[in-house]
Protein backbone atom coordinates (compact mmCIF):
# COMPACT_ATOMS: atom_id res chain seq x y z
CA UNK A 1 0.00 0.00 0.00
CA UNK A 2 2.77 2.36 0.97
CA UNK A 3 4.51 1.58 -2.31
CA UNK A 4 1.40 2.46 -4.26
CA UNK A 5 1.15 5.74 -2.41
CA UNK A 6 4.79 6.38 -3.03
CA UNK A 7 4.34 6.08 -6.77
CA UNK A 8 0.93 7.73 -7.16
CA UNK A 9 1.39 10.78 -4.99
CA UNK A 10 4.36 12.29 -6.85
CA UNK A 11 2.57 11.68 -10.12
CA UNK A 12 -0.57 13.39 -8.87
CA UNK A 13 1.49 16.21 -7.45
CA UNK A 14 3.19 16.62 -10.79
CA UNK A 15 -0.15 16.72 -12.55
CA UNK A 16 -1.49 19.35 -10.18
CA UNK A 17 1.57 21.51 -9.91
CA UNK A 18 2.69 21.58 -13.51
CA UNK A 19 -0.36 21.97 -15.66
CA UNK A 20 0.41 21.94 -19.34
CA UNK A 21 0.42 25.24 -21.13
CA UNK A 22 -3.05 25.99 -22.28
CA UNK A 23 -3.29 25.17 -25.94
CA UNK A 24 -6.25 27.43 -26.23
CA UNK A 25 -7.52 27.80 -29.73
CA UNK A 26 -10.98 28.75 -30.83
CA UNK A 27 -11.94 27.13 -34.09
CA UNK A 28 -13.19 29.62 -36.65
CA UNK A 29 -16.57 28.68 -38.03
CA UNK A 30 -16.75 31.68 -40.32
CA UNK A 31 -20.06 32.52 -38.71
CA UNK A 32 -18.88 34.78 -35.92
CA UNK A 33 -17.92 34.22 -32.27
CA UNK A 34 -21.26 32.73 -31.19
CA UNK A 35 -20.99 29.84 -33.62
CA UNK A 36 -17.22 29.63 -32.97
CA UNK A 37 -18.08 28.90 -29.34
CA UNK A 38 -20.68 26.30 -30.32
CA UNK A 39 -18.20 24.61 -32.62
CA UNK A 40 -15.52 24.70 -29.94
CA UNK A 41 -17.70 22.61 -27.65
CA UNK A 42 -18.61 20.20 -30.42
CA UNK A 43 -14.97 19.39 -31.09
CA UNK A 44 -13.63 19.39 -27.51
CA UNK A 45 -13.73 15.70 -26.49
CA UNK A 46 -13.42 16.23 -22.74
CA UNK A 47 -16.19 18.84 -22.66
CA UNK A 48 -18.43 16.88 -24.98
CA UNK A 49 -17.93 13.43 -23.46
CA UNK A 50 -18.59 14.72 -19.94
CA UNK A 51 -21.66 16.57 -21.16
CA UNK A 52 -22.96 13.42 -22.82
CA UNK A 53 -22.22 11.33 -19.72
CA UNK A 54 -23.87 13.67 -17.24
CA UNK A 55 -27.00 14.04 -19.37
CA UNK A 56 -27.19 10.27 -19.92
CA UNK A 57 -27.00 9.88 -16.15
CA UNK A 58 -29.72 12.49 -15.64
CA UNK A 59 -31.92 10.75 -18.21
CA UNK A 60 -31.47 7.41 -16.46
CA UNK A 61 -32.53 9.01 -13.17
CA UNK A 62 -35.81 10.34 -14.59
CA UNK A 63 -37.55 13.49 -15.80
CA UNK A 64 -36.99 15.51 -12.62
CA UNK A 65 -33.26 14.79 -12.66
CA UNK A 66 -33.23 15.79 -16.32
CA UNK A 67 -34.98 19.09 -15.63
CA UNK A 68 -32.73 19.99 -12.73
CA UNK A 69 -29.62 18.97 -14.65
CA UNK A 70 -30.48 21.13 -17.66
CA UNK A 71 -30.70 24.15 -15.37
CA UNK A 72 -27.78 23.45 -13.05
CA UNK A 73 -25.43 22.44 -15.84
CA UNK A 74 -26.00 25.39 -18.14
CA UNK A 75 -26.24 27.93 -15.34
CA UNK A 76 -23.05 26.78 -13.60
CA UNK A 77 -21.23 26.56 -16.94
CA UNK A 78 -22.22 30.13 -17.74
CA UNK A 79 -21.39 31.60 -14.33
CA UNK A 80 -18.04 29.78 -14.09
CA UNK A 81 -17.32 30.80 -17.69
CA UNK A 82 -17.88 34.45 -16.82
CA UNK A 83 -15.56 34.09 -13.83
CA UNK A 84 -12.98 32.39 -16.07
CA UNK A 85 -13.22 35.18 -18.62
CA UNK A 86 -12.15 37.63 -15.94
CA UNK A 87 -9.31 35.62 -14.49
CA UNK A 88 -5.80 36.97 -15.04
CA UNK A 89 -4.40 33.46 -15.57
CA UNK A 90 -5.35 30.55 -17.75
CA UNK A 91 -6.52 27.50 -15.85
CA UNK A 92 -5.78 24.26 -17.63
CA UNK A 93 -5.83 21.06 -15.62
CA UNK A 94 -6.29 18.32 -18.21
CA UNK A 95 -6.26 15.58 -15.56
CA UNK A 96 -9.22 17.15 -13.79
CA UNK A 97 -11.02 17.62 -17.04
CA UNK A 98 -10.54 13.97 -17.99
CA UNK A 99 -11.22 12.69 -14.50
CA UNK A 100 -14.53 14.53 -14.39
CA UNK A 101 -15.94 12.77 -17.46
CA UNK A 102 -14.32 9.46 -16.52
CA UNK A 103 -16.17 9.44 -13.18
CA UNK A 104 -19.44 10.40 -14.88
CA UNK A 105 -18.95 7.64 -17.47
CA UNK A 106 -18.45 5.11 -14.66
CA UNK A 107 -21.61 6.35 -12.91
CA UNK A 108 -23.64 5.92 -16.11
CA UNK A 109 -22.24 2.41 -16.55
CA UNK A 110 -23.07 1.26 -13.02
CA UNK A 111 -26.33 3.24 -12.96
CA UNK A 112 -26.67 3.68 -9.17
CA UNK A 113 -29.93 4.93 -7.69
CA UNK A 114 -29.35 8.62 -7.21
CA UNK A 115 -31.58 11.42 -5.99
CA UNK A 116 -32.32 13.98 -8.74
CA UNK A 117 -30.72 16.72 -6.64
CA UNK A 118 -27.50 14.72 -6.36
CA UNK A 119 -27.39 14.27 -10.14
CA UNK A 120 -28.05 17.97 -10.61
CA UNK A 121 -25.28 18.81 -8.13
CA UNK A 122 -22.83 16.60 -10.02
CA UNK A 123 -23.89 18.29 -13.24
CA UNK A 124 -23.41 21.67 -11.60
CA UNK A 125 -19.94 20.72 -10.43
CA UNK A 126 -19.04 19.48 -13.90
CA UNK A 127 -20.40 22.73 -15.37
CA UNK A 128 -18.34 24.78 -12.91
CA UNK A 129 -15.10 22.97 -13.78
CA UNK A 130 -15.51 23.05 -17.53
CA UNK A 131 -17.06 26.52 -17.58
CA UNK A 132 -14.06 27.86 -15.67
CA UNK A 133 -11.63 26.16 -18.06
CA UNK A 134 -13.55 27.39 -21.10
CA UNK A 135 -13.82 30.93 -19.77
CA UNK A 136 -10.13 31.27 -18.94
CA UNK A 137 -9.15 29.71 -22.28
CA UNK A 138 -11.43 32.13 -24.12
CA UNK A 139 -9.91 35.06 -22.22
CA UNK A 140 -6.42 33.89 -23.20
CA UNK A 141 -7.25 34.12 -26.90
CA UNK A 142 -9.19 37.34 -26.60
CA UNK A 143 -12.61 35.84 -27.21
CA UNK A 144 -15.47 37.42 -25.31
CA UNK A 145 -18.79 36.54 -23.71
CA UNK A 146 -20.39 35.90 -27.10
CA UNK A 147 -18.24 32.81 -27.65
CA UNK A 148 -19.05 31.68 -24.11
CA UNK A 149 -22.74 32.17 -24.86
CA UNK A 150 -22.34 29.97 -27.92
CA UNK A 151 -20.84 27.27 -25.73
CA UNK A 152 -23.53 27.54 -23.06
CA UNK A 153 -26.45 27.54 -25.52
CA UNK A 154 -24.97 24.40 -27.11
CA UNK A 155 -24.65 22.85 -23.65
CA UNK A 156 -28.30 23.70 -22.95
CA UNK A 157 -29.51 22.24 -26.25
CA UNK A 158 -27.46 19.04 -25.96
CA UNK A 159 -28.46 18.57 -22.32
CA UNK A 160 -32.14 18.97 -23.16
CA UNK A 161 -32.05 16.65 -26.16
CA UNK A 162 -30.01 13.85 -24.58
CA UNK A 163 -31.66 13.75 -21.17
CA UNK A 164 -35.16 13.83 -22.73
CA UNK A 165 -34.16 11.12 -25.17
CA UNK A 166 -32.97 8.84 -22.38
CA UNK A 167 -36.06 9.56 -20.24
CA UNK A 168 -38.24 8.52 -23.18
CA UNK A 169 -36.53 5.11 -23.42
CA UNK A 170 -38.60 2.38 -21.81
CA UNK A 171 -37.41 -0.94 -23.20
CA UNK A 172 -34.91 -2.61 -20.87
CA UNK A 173 -32.33 -3.16 -23.59
CA UNK A 174 -32.30 0.55 -24.48
CA UNK A 175 -31.34 1.45 -20.95
CA UNK A 176 -28.60 -1.15 -21.10
CA UNK A 177 -27.42 0.46 -24.34
CA UNK A 178 -27.22 3.80 -22.49
CA UNK A 179 -25.13 2.18 -19.76
CA UNK A 180 -22.85 0.68 -22.41
CA UNK A 181 -22.43 4.17 -23.86
CA UNK A 182 -21.42 5.31 -20.37
CA UNK A 183 -18.81 2.58 -20.16
CA UNK A 184 -17.37 3.76 -23.48
CA UNK A 185 -17.09 7.28 -22.10
CA UNK A 186 -15.29 5.86 -19.08
CA UNK A 187 -13.01 3.80 -21.31
CA UNK A 188 -12.07 6.85 -23.37
CA UNK A 189 -11.41 8.69 -20.13
CA UNK A 190 -9.09 5.94 -18.88
CA UNK A 191 -7.27 5.90 -22.18
CA UNK A 192 -6.80 9.67 -22.17
CA UNK A 193 -5.76 9.61 -18.54
CA UNK A 194 -3.19 6.94 -19.35
CA UNK A 195 -1.76 9.01 -22.18
CA UNK A 196 -1.67 12.05 -19.95
CA UNK A 197 0.18 10.26 -17.14
CA UNK A 198 2.59 8.69 -19.57
CA UNK A 199 3.26 11.98 -21.30
CA UNK A 200 3.69 13.94 -18.10
CA UNK A 201 5.27 11.55 -15.70
CA UNK B 1 -49.71 22.45 -23.34
CA UNK B 2 -48.19 22.99 -26.78
CA UNK B 3 -48.08 26.73 -26.50
CA UNK B 4 -45.96 27.04 -23.43
CA UNK B 5 -43.67 24.26 -24.41
CA UNK B 6 -42.82 26.05 -27.63
CA UNK B 7 -42.25 29.10 -25.48
CA UNK B 8 -38.91 27.79 -24.32
CA UNK B 9 -37.82 27.41 -27.93
CA UNK B 10 -38.76 31.00 -28.51
CA UNK B 11 -36.73 32.15 -25.54
CA UNK B 12 -33.82 30.08 -26.63
CA UNK B 13 -33.95 31.66 -30.06
CA UNK B 14 -34.33 35.16 -28.70
CA UNK B 15 -31.49 34.60 -26.29
CA UNK B 16 -29.36 33.44 -29.17
CA UNK B 17 -30.50 36.26 -31.39
CA UNK B 18 -30.07 38.97 -28.82
CA UNK B 19 -26.48 38.01 -28.31
CA UNK B 20 -25.62 37.57 -31.95
CA UNK B 21 -25.66 41.17 -33.02
CA UNK B 22 -29.27 40.79 -34.03
CA UNK B 23 -29.83 44.49 -34.29
CA UNK B 24 -27.66 44.44 -37.36
CA UNK B 25 -29.19 41.40 -38.96
CA UNK B 26 -28.32 41.13 -42.63
CA UNK B 27 -25.16 43.15 -42.40
CA UNK B 28 -23.14 40.21 -43.68
CA UNK B 29 -23.09 41.20 -47.33
CA UNK B 30 -20.52 39.29 -49.39
CA UNK B 31 -17.37 40.90 -50.76
CA UNK B 32 -16.31 40.69 -54.38
CA UNK B 33 -12.83 40.26 -55.81
CA UNK B 34 -12.51 40.51 -59.57
CA UNK B 35 -9.36 39.66 -61.49
CA UNK B 36 -9.64 40.63 -65.13
CA UNK B 37 -6.92 39.99 -67.71
CA UNK B 38 -6.18 43.13 -69.75
CA UNK B 39 -3.33 41.81 -71.91
CA UNK B 40 -0.81 38.96 -71.80
CA UNK B 41 0.88 40.03 -68.54
CA UNK B 42 -1.45 42.65 -67.17
CA UNK B 43 -4.47 42.20 -64.93
CA UNK B 44 -6.95 44.52 -63.31
CA UNK B 45 -7.76 43.65 -59.70
CA UNK B 46 -10.93 45.09 -58.19
CA UNK B 47 -11.70 44.53 -54.51
CA UNK B 48 -15.18 45.51 -53.45
CA UNK B 49 -15.15 45.48 -49.65
CA UNK B 50 -18.63 45.66 -48.15
CA UNK B 51 -19.40 48.05 -45.32
CA UNK B 52 -19.13 45.92 -42.19
CA UNK B 53 -21.56 46.88 -39.43
CA UNK B 54 -21.41 50.48 -40.52
CA UNK B 55 -17.61 50.61 -40.64
CA UNK B 56 -14.92 49.99 -43.27
CA UNK B 57 -14.34 46.27 -43.73
CA UNK B 58 -11.40 44.97 -41.64
CA UNK B 59 -10.13 42.66 -44.39
CA UNK B 60 -7.38 43.95 -46.64
CA UNK B 61 -6.08 42.66 -49.95
CA UNK B 62 -2.62 41.12 -50.07
CA UNK B 63 -1.49 40.29 -53.59
CA UNK B 64 1.34 37.85 -54.41
CA UNK B 65 4.76 39.46 -53.95
CA UNK B 66 5.83 38.83 -57.53
CA UNK B 67 2.92 40.84 -58.89
CA UNK B 68 4.02 44.40 -59.63
CA UNK B 69 1.55 47.19 -59.24
CA UNK B 70 1.35 49.44 -62.29
CA UNK B 71 0.24 53.03 -61.74
CA UNK B 72 -1.57 54.36 -58.75
CA UNK B 73 -4.20 52.19 -57.04
CA UNK B 74 -7.55 53.93 -56.72
CA UNK B 75 -10.19 53.73 -54.02
CA UNK B 76 -13.78 54.87 -54.23
CA UNK B 77 -16.42 54.95 -51.53
CA UNK B 78 -19.85 53.69 -52.56
CA UNK B 79 -23.02 53.66 -50.46
CA UNK B 80 -22.65 49.99 -49.51
CA UNK B 81 -18.98 49.23 -50.13
CA UNK B 82 -15.48 50.53 -50.78
CA UNK B 83 -14.08 49.87 -54.23
CA UNK B 84 -10.30 49.37 -54.51
CA UNK B 85 -8.85 49.08 -58.01
CA UNK B 86 -5.32 48.39 -59.12
CA UNK B 87 -3.57 47.13 -62.24
CA UNK B 88 -0.78 44.58 -61.87
CA UNK B 89 1.93 43.13 -64.06
CA UNK B 90 2.27 39.36 -63.60
CA UNK B 91 5.66 37.89 -64.57
CA UNK B 92 5.10 35.05 -67.03
CA UNK B 93 1.48 36.10 -67.51
CA UNK B 94 -0.12 33.16 -65.74
CA UNK B 95 -1.99 33.72 -62.51
CA UNK B 96 -2.81 30.04 -61.99
CA UNK B 97 -1.49 28.88 -58.63
CA UNK B 98 -1.03 32.43 -57.35
CA UNK B 99 -2.39 33.05 -53.88
CA UNK B 100 -4.26 36.20 -52.91
CA UNK B 101 -4.68 36.67 -49.19
CA UNK B 102 -7.33 38.62 -47.33
CA UNK B 103 -5.88 39.22 -43.84
CA UNK B 104 -8.56 40.34 -41.42
CA UNK B 105 -11.28 38.29 -43.12
CA UNK B 106 -10.93 35.53 -40.52
CA UNK B 107 -12.27 37.84 -37.84
CA UNK B 108 -15.45 38.51 -39.80
CA UNK B 109 -18.47 36.63 -41.14
CA UNK B 110 -17.97 37.84 -44.71
CA UNK B 111 -17.76 35.51 -47.70
CA UNK B 112 -15.91 36.80 -50.74
CA UNK B 113 -16.75 35.90 -54.31
CA UNK B 114 -13.74 35.72 -56.58
CA UNK B 115 -14.32 36.18 -60.31
CA UNK B 116 -11.57 35.64 -62.86
CA UNK B 117 -11.95 36.63 -66.51
CA UNK B 118 -9.26 35.83 -69.02
CA UNK B 119 -8.50 37.09 -72.53
CA UNK B 120 -9.52 33.76 -74.06
CA UNK B 121 -13.05 34.45 -72.84
CA UNK B 122 -12.98 31.90 -70.05
CA UNK B 123 -14.51 32.90 -66.75
CA UNK B 124 -14.26 31.15 -63.42
CA UNK B 125 -15.47 31.90 -59.95
CA UNK B 126 -14.54 30.82 -56.44
CA UNK B 127 -15.71 31.59 -52.94
CA UNK B 128 -13.42 32.54 -50.06
CA UNK B 129 -14.76 31.90 -46.57
CA UNK B 130 -13.45 33.45 -43.34
CA UNK B 131 -12.23 30.04 -42.17
CA UNK B 132 -9.57 30.07 -44.94
CA UNK B 133 -8.95 33.72 -45.75
CA UNK B 134 -7.06 33.24 -49.02
CA UNK B 135 -7.69 32.08 -52.54
CA UNK B 136 -5.50 30.07 -54.84
CA UNK B 137 -6.35 31.19 -58.35
CA UNK B 138 -7.19 28.31 -60.62
CA UNK B 139 -8.63 27.64 -64.03
CA UNK B 140 -11.62 25.44 -64.65
CA UNK B 141 -12.81 23.50 -61.63
CA UNK B 142 -14.93 20.39 -61.35
CA UNK B 143 -18.64 21.16 -60.86
CA UNK B 144 -18.77 19.48 -57.45
CA UNK B 145 -16.24 21.89 -55.99
CA UNK B 146 -18.32 24.88 -57.01
CA UNK B 147 -21.46 23.08 -55.81
CA UNK B 148 -19.99 22.55 -52.37
CA UNK B 149 -18.98 26.20 -52.11
CA UNK B 150 -22.45 27.48 -53.03
CA UNK B 151 -24.17 24.99 -50.76
CA UNK B 152 -22.07 26.13 -47.81
CA UNK B 153 -22.78 29.70 -48.75
CA UNK B 154 -26.54 29.08 -48.59
CA UNK B 155 -26.19 27.31 -45.27
CA UNK B 156 -24.05 30.14 -43.95
CA UNK B 157 -26.56 32.73 -45.10
CA UNK B 158 -29.54 31.15 -43.34
CA UNK B 159 -27.59 30.51 -40.13
CA UNK B 160 -26.63 34.17 -39.99
CA UNK B 161 -30.07 35.35 -41.10
CA UNK B 162 -31.52 35.67 -37.63
CA UNK B 163 -34.53 37.57 -38.96
CA UNK B 164 -35.46 34.72 -41.32
CA UNK B 165 -35.09 32.18 -38.51
CA UNK B 166 -37.17 34.30 -36.17
CA UNK B 167 -39.92 34.48 -38.78
CA UNK B 168 -39.86 30.69 -39.16
CA UNK B 169 -39.98 30.33 -35.37
CA UNK B 170 -43.03 32.61 -35.25
CA UNK B 171 -44.73 30.43 -37.85
CA UNK B 172 -43.93 27.29 -35.84
CA UNK B 173 -45.60 28.80 -32.77
CA UNK B 174 -48.74 29.80 -34.68
CA UNK B 175 -49.20 26.57 -36.60
CA UNK B 176 -50.99 23.66 -35.00
CA UNK B 177 -51.00 20.16 -36.43
CA UNK B 178 -48.46 18.29 -38.47
CA UNK B 179 -50.13 18.69 -41.86
CA UNK B 180 -50.54 22.45 -41.42
CA UNK B 181 -46.91 22.67 -40.33
CA UNK B 182 -45.74 20.89 -43.48
CA UNK B 183 -48.05 23.03 -45.62
CA UNK B 184 -46.83 26.28 -44.05
CA UNK B 185 -43.13 25.49 -44.22
CA UNK B 186 -43.54 24.27 -47.81
CA UNK B 187 -45.37 27.48 -48.74
CA UNK B 188 -42.56 29.57 -47.23
CA UNK B 189 -39.94 27.48 -49.03
CA UNK B 190 -41.66 27.64 -52.42
CA UNK B 191 -42.24 31.38 -52.10
CA UNK B 192 -38.70 32.32 -51.16
CA UNK B 193 -37.31 29.98 -53.82
CA UNK B 194 -39.35 31.79 -56.48
CA UNK B 195 -38.13 35.25 -55.57
CA UNK B 196 -34.59 34.06 -54.93
CA UNK B 197 -34.54 32.72 -58.50
CA UNK B 198 -36.14 35.86 -59.92
CA UNK B 199 -33.62 38.11 -58.18
CA UNK B 200 -30.59 35.94 -58.93
CA UNK B 201 -31.46 35.61 -62.60
CA UNK B 202 -31.80 39.37 -62.76
CA UNK B 203 -35.50 39.61 -63.65
CA UNK B 204 -36.28 41.81 -60.66
CA UNK B 205 -34.46 43.56 -57.88
CA UNK B 206 -35.59 45.17 -54.67
CA UNK B 207 -33.39 47.81 -53.05
CA UNK B 208 -31.88 46.61 -49.78
CA UNK B 209 -33.11 49.21 -47.27
CA UNK B 210 -36.89 48.97 -47.99
CA UNK B 211 -36.58 45.20 -48.36
CA UNK B 212 -34.97 44.85 -44.94
CA UNK B 213 -37.62 47.11 -43.40
CA UNK B 214 -40.36 44.96 -44.98
CA UNK B 215 -38.75 41.75 -43.69
CA UNK B 216 -38.69 43.29 -40.21
CA UNK B 217 -42.37 44.16 -40.66
CA UNK B 218 -43.14 40.50 -41.38
CA UNK B 219 -41.71 39.59 -37.96
CA UNK B 220 -43.63 42.40 -36.27
CA UNK B 221 -46.76 41.06 -37.95
CA UNK B 222 -46.36 37.66 -36.27
CA UNK B 223 -46.09 39.04 -32.71
CA UNK B 224 -49.81 39.92 -32.25
CA UNK B 225 -50.82 36.71 -34.02
CA UNK B 226 -48.88 34.64 -31.46
CA UNK B 227 -50.59 36.52 -28.63
CA UNK B 228 -53.97 35.84 -30.30
CA UNK B 229 -53.19 32.13 -30.42
CA UNK B 230 -52.55 32.08 -26.68
CA UNK B 231 -55.68 34.04 -25.94
CA UNK B 232 -57.63 31.42 -27.82
CA UNK B 233 -58.72 33.92 -30.47
CA UNK B 234 -58.58 33.33 -34.18
CA UNK B 235 -57.67 35.28 -37.30
CA UNK B 236 -57.02 34.73 -40.98
CA UNK B 237 -53.32 34.11 -40.22
CA UNK B 238 -54.11 31.53 -37.55
CA UNK B 239 -56.60 29.74 -39.80
CA UNK B 240 -54.43 29.90 -42.93
CA UNK B 241 -50.81 30.40 -41.83
CA UNK B 242 -49.53 29.00 -45.12
CA UNK B 243 -50.98 32.00 -47.02
CA UNK B 244 -49.06 34.40 -44.80
CA UNK B 245 -45.97 32.20 -45.04
CA UNK B 246 -46.21 32.31 -48.82
CA UNK B 247 -46.79 36.05 -48.97
CA UNK B 248 -43.94 36.98 -46.67
CA UNK B 249 -41.81 34.18 -48.11
CA UNK B 250 -41.73 36.12 -51.37
CA UNK B 251 -40.12 39.01 -49.50
CA UNK B 252 -37.65 36.82 -47.65
CA UNK B 253 -36.52 35.30 -50.97
CA UNK B 254 -35.32 38.72 -52.11
CA UNK B 255 -33.44 38.93 -48.81
CA UNK B 256 -31.74 35.57 -49.44
CA UNK B 257 -30.66 36.83 -52.86
CA UNK B 258 -28.49 39.46 -51.16
CA UNK B 259 -26.21 36.62 -50.08
CA UNK B 260 -25.58 35.40 -53.59
CA UNK B 261 -23.82 37.90 -55.78
CA UNK B 262 -23.92 36.90 -59.43
CA UNK B 263 -22.17 40.04 -60.63
CA UNK B 264 -19.59 38.93 -63.16
CA UNK B 265 -20.43 35.26 -62.60
CA UNK B 266 -20.07 33.07 -65.69
CA UNK B 267 -23.57 32.71 -67.16
CA UNK B 268 -23.24 28.95 -67.33
CA UNK B 269 -22.57 28.80 -63.58
CA UNK B 270 -25.59 30.81 -62.44
CA UNK B 271 -28.13 27.90 -62.47
CA UNK B 272 -25.76 25.69 -60.46
CA UNK B 273 -25.01 28.51 -58.01
CA UNK B 274 -28.71 29.25 -57.60
CA UNK B 275 -29.65 25.62 -57.10
CA UNK B 276 -26.93 24.82 -54.60
CA UNK B 277 -27.32 28.09 -52.69
CA UNK B 278 -31.04 27.40 -52.36
CA UNK B 279 -30.41 23.82 -51.25
CA UNK B 280 -28.02 25.19 -48.61
CA UNK B 281 -30.69 27.63 -47.40
CA UNK B 282 -33.33 24.87 -47.28
CA UNK B 283 -31.00 22.52 -45.43
CA UNK B 284 -30.28 25.19 -42.83
CA UNK B 285 -33.97 25.93 -42.47
CA UNK B 286 -34.79 22.24 -42.14
CA UNK B 287 -32.14 21.75 -39.48
CA UNK B 288 -33.57 24.72 -37.58
CA UNK B 289 -37.16 23.45 -37.79
CA UNK B 290 -36.15 19.94 -36.72
CA UNK B 291 -34.09 21.34 -33.84
CA UNK B 292 -36.99 23.46 -32.57
CA UNK B 293 -39.40 20.53 -32.85
CA UNK B 294 -36.97 18.28 -31.01
CA UNK B 295 -36.50 20.86 -28.27
CA UNK B 296 -40.27 21.12 -28.01
CA UNK B 297 -40.52 17.36 -27.64
CA UNK B 298 -37.70 17.32 -25.07
CA UNK B 299 -39.39 19.96 -22.92
CA UNK B 300 -42.56 17.90 -23.03
CA UNK B 301 -40.76 14.69 -22.04
CA UNK B 302 -38.96 16.42 -19.16
CA UNK B 303 -42.31 17.88 -18.01
CA UNK B 304 -41.24 21.49 -17.78
CA UNK B 305 -43.81 23.86 -16.28
CA UNK B 306 -43.76 27.64 -16.68
CA UNK B 307 -45.48 30.50 -14.91
CA UNK B 308 -48.58 31.74 -16.75
CA UNK B 309 -47.15 35.18 -17.53
CA UNK B 310 -44.29 33.64 -19.46
CA UNK B 311 -46.69 32.27 -22.04
CA UNK B 312 -47.16 35.73 -23.48
CA UNK B 313 -43.49 36.64 -23.52
CA UNK B 314 -42.52 35.16 -26.94
CA UNK B 315 -45.34 36.96 -28.74
CA UNK B 316 -44.42 40.26 -27.14
CA UNK B 317 -40.70 39.69 -27.61
CA UNK B 318 -41.00 38.74 -31.28
CA UNK B 319 -43.35 41.68 -31.82
CA UNK B 320 -41.01 44.08 -29.99
CA UNK B 321 -37.97 42.91 -31.93
CA UNK B 322 -39.92 43.19 -35.18
CA UNK B 323 -41.00 46.71 -34.22
CA UNK B 324 -37.45 47.68 -33.26
CA UNK B 325 -36.04 46.47 -36.54
CA UNK B 326 -38.85 48.03 -38.54
CA UNK B 327 -38.23 51.43 -36.99
CA UNK B 328 -34.44 51.07 -37.18
CA UNK B 329 -34.45 49.99 -40.81
CA UNK B 330 -37.02 52.59 -41.81
CA UNK B 331 -34.85 55.28 -40.28
CA UNK B 332 -31.84 53.84 -42.09
CA UNK B 333 -33.82 53.86 -45.32
CA UNK B 334 -34.24 57.61 -44.97
CA UNK B 335 -30.65 57.88 -43.69
CA UNK B 336 -31.73 59.23 -40.31
CA UNK B 337 -29.15 58.18 -37.74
Amino acid sequence: MKMIHASILPTLALLVLSPQAALAHLVTSGLGPFYDGALHLAISPDDLLGLVAVTLLAGLCGARAGRLTVFSLSLSWFIAGLVGLNLPVTIDLPWLSILSFLVLGVLVAINPKMHPKVVASLAGLFGLIHGLFNGSALAAIGAGPLALTGIVVTVLVIALLISAFVVSLHAAWTRIAVRVAGSWVAAVGMLMFGWLVRGTG
Amino acid sequence: MRRYLVLMSAFFMLFLAGLSGIASAHESQPGLLEVRQLNTNRYEVIWRAPIYYGKPHPATLQLPEEWQIVGEPTARQLSDSALHRRVVEVPGGSINGSIIRLPGLEATITDVFVRISRLDGSETSQVVRPTLPFVELRGERPWYESSREYLLLGLHHILMGIDHLLFVLGLLIIVSGRSMLIKTITAFTVAHSITLAIATLGYATVPGPPLNAAIALSILFLGPEIVRVWRGQTSFTIRHPWVVAFGFGLLHGFGFASGLSTVGMPTSEIPLALLMFNIGVELGQLVFVVLILQLYRSLKVLEFRWPHWMEFAPGYTIGSLGAYWTIQRTLMMFAIN
